[in-house]
């Protein structure tokens, strides 16, 4: 392909083929909203506290990146906060909020066909653990029914569809684990593309669970105190909750209405180890990625940051980033915003996404905290601790999964009537 | 780049198995189907700690009995039947023919095995510290293991989803394998939807009943698919014995099911330019309450214009949740397969869940 081609596929896509990110909805440790999200980004805050979601007696460390006084009331406007189970209060009010961001009143929403798609992992997780708990104590006759009425993981998505009164709307629960943020942003824009949908909803959420830190922690991969994607001392993960929601439309629908654009959506991959449960594999990684980038119409050099999956577990850090040197001779600067969000599960490449459209419009890259000294076998630059100015064209954000569900969604600025993504050089 | 030409496509349907109550694959499932043949008996209950009744299972189903005792030992019942499900699928295909690396895997849920899921959690809640829990069930207790383990099984290395969408989840797994085959993602695409009777499920279904709970007959088991993007003017694909038309999935946010159903059907009829006397057979759900006698509503409306026979589906199988809208489709196939009346001719799937979706499917037959 001839160098002044290569993003000629995006370029020269009419208006109404593109695909562009025109609202934000962002519920996380680090800040709820997009100004919060944002500053959080720029200076490096950590999202770490005491684990309050459950009981943690008997483990011998539990720090977590909860959503700090979470109040979903003033973002639902037909559902009842005790309807919901906390993860759907996640998705519900993180579309309120991306809506709102993209000017879009119930109406106008209402009048378009509107895909709507929510990853998750743990679905209405704290409703299961107390199931379980209740399962424990009295067996599962006693189950309370408003509880077991709500765990369907499909209401994660179809919740948010009734919460705008919309009728010209599928609405999907993606369930691939923590990749299925970057699995809802390609489903949304696939939707568009073949001509499905209108405007696409897609994010992900989910809410701190003893499930999910039990495992993570039988596993041996919790941090005890913070999360280091990339550093040589790293010690795990750290469980986390929240949810991001974009809202996508069709470019031409986008200048039609006068709405501010964030990023376009250039394209996205995936891929299946077909290896192992829960360990990651290079090879397939690394086709993510190429496939990703081939989607995307964009070639290696033409990214500016890699946002990684970056979980700040030995296994996942070292394959990941072998991976990546697989396609890239010399990697752009590489994140993991795991650092400060914690390990978000099914909303990680979610607010991940949210976060790489702020780098691109914003001009900086939100830096790898916790950071002392980069693992050589990590042979990136994780921008330790500082957030840094930069000129950002092309962003990869990358989602890895249990199951080996690999995602990769590439972002670039959207600058009006240039071409997007213009290679340098 | 992807393609974003729809109407010059066609999506073929190349193969299907089920593993239902009526026994272990296609031809099990049809010959049941073919007899009218109910599937209700009575539970073990030394085995099955659940509410006094009947239900409908995979008669003799034991996951380490179908695949074997190495790579089992944790495995759960649903994964179980979405594997050996997708086994057989595989074995009327050319197997040699597939590329790992572009035969995608979409598979519907209702949220995994809520068992594997409940299990796991009460092991941290009972044991001597919370963390002393089986890691082979980890991987079970997240709703993709399953989806994984067929990749893991069958070495299918393209896009591999999970769904979770209720009673819809197989409607809704064929609309996204359908745009995974006209974005290229995919050259094949294996997709359906997997239910196991498990103690959990028939406690949620109980607490949540929307009518008399002692009536309740939960099915179980998995139909799979096996689809592949073809030019519009083609001849069909050598085996295939229908096509997939379309897919419209709707939501019902103000009550009004019938209201919502007969849109989504009447769409795609229109984009497909038919009218009901195009159709062979029309499946409803057979959901309980509203949401299942507005389907019954359009489906007998559709048969009154013309529009060929009613197909029982979840009156023999009862009701197997997310694999419900897989074992219609499997249905509608199986029937038409046995009819030349049906070739050439349309079929409607409906469904509905819950939560609100509306989704329904139109397929030519050959």
């Amino acid at each position: 392909m001839d160098v002044s081609d290569v993003t000629a596929p995006s370029a020269q896509r009419s208006d109404r083929d593109r695909v562009v990110v025109t609202g934000l909805g962002v519920f996380s440790s680090i800040g709820v909203g997009l100004g919060e999200f944002t500053e959080g980004l720029r200076s490096g805050r950590n999202g770490v506290s005491p684990i309050s979601a459950f009981d943690t007696t008997g483990f011998a460390h539990a720090n977590g990146c909860e959503v700090r006084d979470f109040e979903p009331a003033p973002w639902l406007r037909r559902w009842k906060q005790e309807e919901l189970g906390r993860a759907a209060q996640f998705s519900v009010a993180a579309a309120r909020m991306a809506v709102a961001d993209a000017g879009l009143s119930d109406d106008e929403l209402r009048a378009r066909r509107v895909q709507i798609t929510v990853g998750t992992t743990d679905g209405e997780s704290q409703d299961l653990d107390r199931l379980a708990a209740e399962w424990v104590a009295e067996g599962p006759q006693s189950w309370a029914p408003q509880i077991a009425g709500r765990v369907g993981a499909g209401r994660l998505s179809a919740a948010v569809a009734w919460e705008f009164g919309l009728t010209d709307s599928e609405a999907v629960t993606l369930a691939t684990a923590c990749s299925a943020g970057n699995y809802a942003i390609g489903m949304g824009l696939d939707a568009i593309r073949v001509g499905d949908a209108d405007i696409a909803l897609c994010g992900g959420a989910d809410a701190m669970c003893q499930k999910s830190f039990a495992a993570f922690y039988r596993l041996g991969t919790i941090a005890p105190d913070f999360c280091r994607p990339f550093d040589k001392d790293r010690q795990g993960i750290l469980t986390g909750e929240g949810a991001g929601v974009l809202v996508l439309e069709r470019l031409d629908s986008a200048l039609a209405r006068g709405a501010r654009i964030y990023a376009e959506v250039l394209g996205y991959g995936l891929t299946c180890d077909a290896h192992h449960p829960v360990q990651p594999e290079q090879s397939s990684i690394a086709r993510c990625v190429r496939t990703a980038l081939d989607d995307a119409g964009v070639r290696p050099e033409d990214v500016d940051l890699i946002s990684a999956h970056g979980t700040g577990t030995r296994t996942n850090d070292v394959t990941e980033s072998r991976a990546i040197r697989e396609v890239y001779e010399v990697p752009p600067r590489t994140v993991s915003l795991k650092s400060m969000l914690g390990h978000t599960m099914g909303a990680a490449s979610a607010l991940a996404a949210v976060a790489c459209s702020v780098a691109l419009t914003e001009g900086f890259i939100p830096p790898t905290i916790n950071h002392r000294e980069t693992d050589p076998e990590c042979e990136i630059d994780c921008v330790p601790n500082q957030s840094v100015e930069a000129d950002l064209k092309v962003v990869q954000n990358n989602g890895l999964a249990f199951a080996g569900n690999n995602a990769v969604v590439v972002l670039g600025r959207y600058d009006g009537d240039r071409t997007p993504a213009t290679v340098a050089g | 780049m992807t393609g974003r030409a729809p109407s010059r496509r066609r999506l073929d349907i190349v193969g299907w198995s089920a593993t239902s109550p009526f026994g272990t694959g296609r031809a099990a499932f049809s010959q049941g189907l073919r007899e009218g043949r109910g599937t209700s008996a009575p539970l073990d209950h030394e085995q099955w700690q659940v509410p006094a009744g009947p239900a409908c299972l995979v008669p003799d189903f034991d996951v380490r009995k179908v695949l074997g005792k190495k790579g089992t030992r944790s495995m759960n019942r649903v994964t179980g039947l979405a594997v050996s499900t997708v086994g057989d699928l595989l074995a009327e295909l050319d197997r040699p023919g597939l590329t790992p690396e572009t035969t995608g895997m979409v598979l519907g849920t209702t949220g995994g095995s809520v068992q594997s899921t409940l299990d796991f959690t009460r092991g941290s809640l009972t044991g001597e510290l919370p963390y002393l829990v089986d890691p082979g069930l980890i991987p079970y207790g997240v709703m993709n293991g399953a989806a994984g383990q067929i990749a893991i099984w069958h070495q299918l290395k393209g896009p591999n989803a999970t769904l979770a969408a209720g009673r819809s989840a197989g409607l809704l797994a064929l609309n996204y394998a359908r745009r995974l085959l006209l974005t290229d993602r995919a050259e094949m695409v294996l997709c359906g939807a997997a239910e196991e009777y498990s103690t959990a499920r028939a406690w949620l279904a109980r607490h949540t009943a929307e009518s008399d709970p002692d009536a309740l007959l939960l099915g179980e088991g998995c139909a799979m698919f096996a689809l592949t993007a073809v030019a519009a003017e083609s001849d069909p694909v050598a085996q295939a014995t229908a096509s997939l038309v379309g897919v419209k999935a709707l939501t019902s946010s103000e009550g009004d099911w019938e209201a919502v159903v007969r849109r989504a059907v009447g769409q795609l009829l229109d984009d497909a330019g038919i009218t009901p006397a195009d159709l062979w057979a029309v499946s409803p759900s057979a959901a309980a309450g509203a949401a299942g006698k507005a389907e019954a509503v359009i489906a007998q409306d559709l048969v009154a214009a013309g529009g060929g026979v009613r197909l029982p589906v979840a009156e023999l199988l009862g009701e197997a949740h997310a694999a419900s809208a897989a074992f219609q489709l499997a249905a509608v196939l199986g029937r038409a397969e046995a009819d030349e009346r049906a070739a050439g001719r349309f079929s409607v799937v409906t469904s509905t869940d819950e939560a609100g979706t509306v989704a329904a499917a139109l397929l030519r037959h050959y």
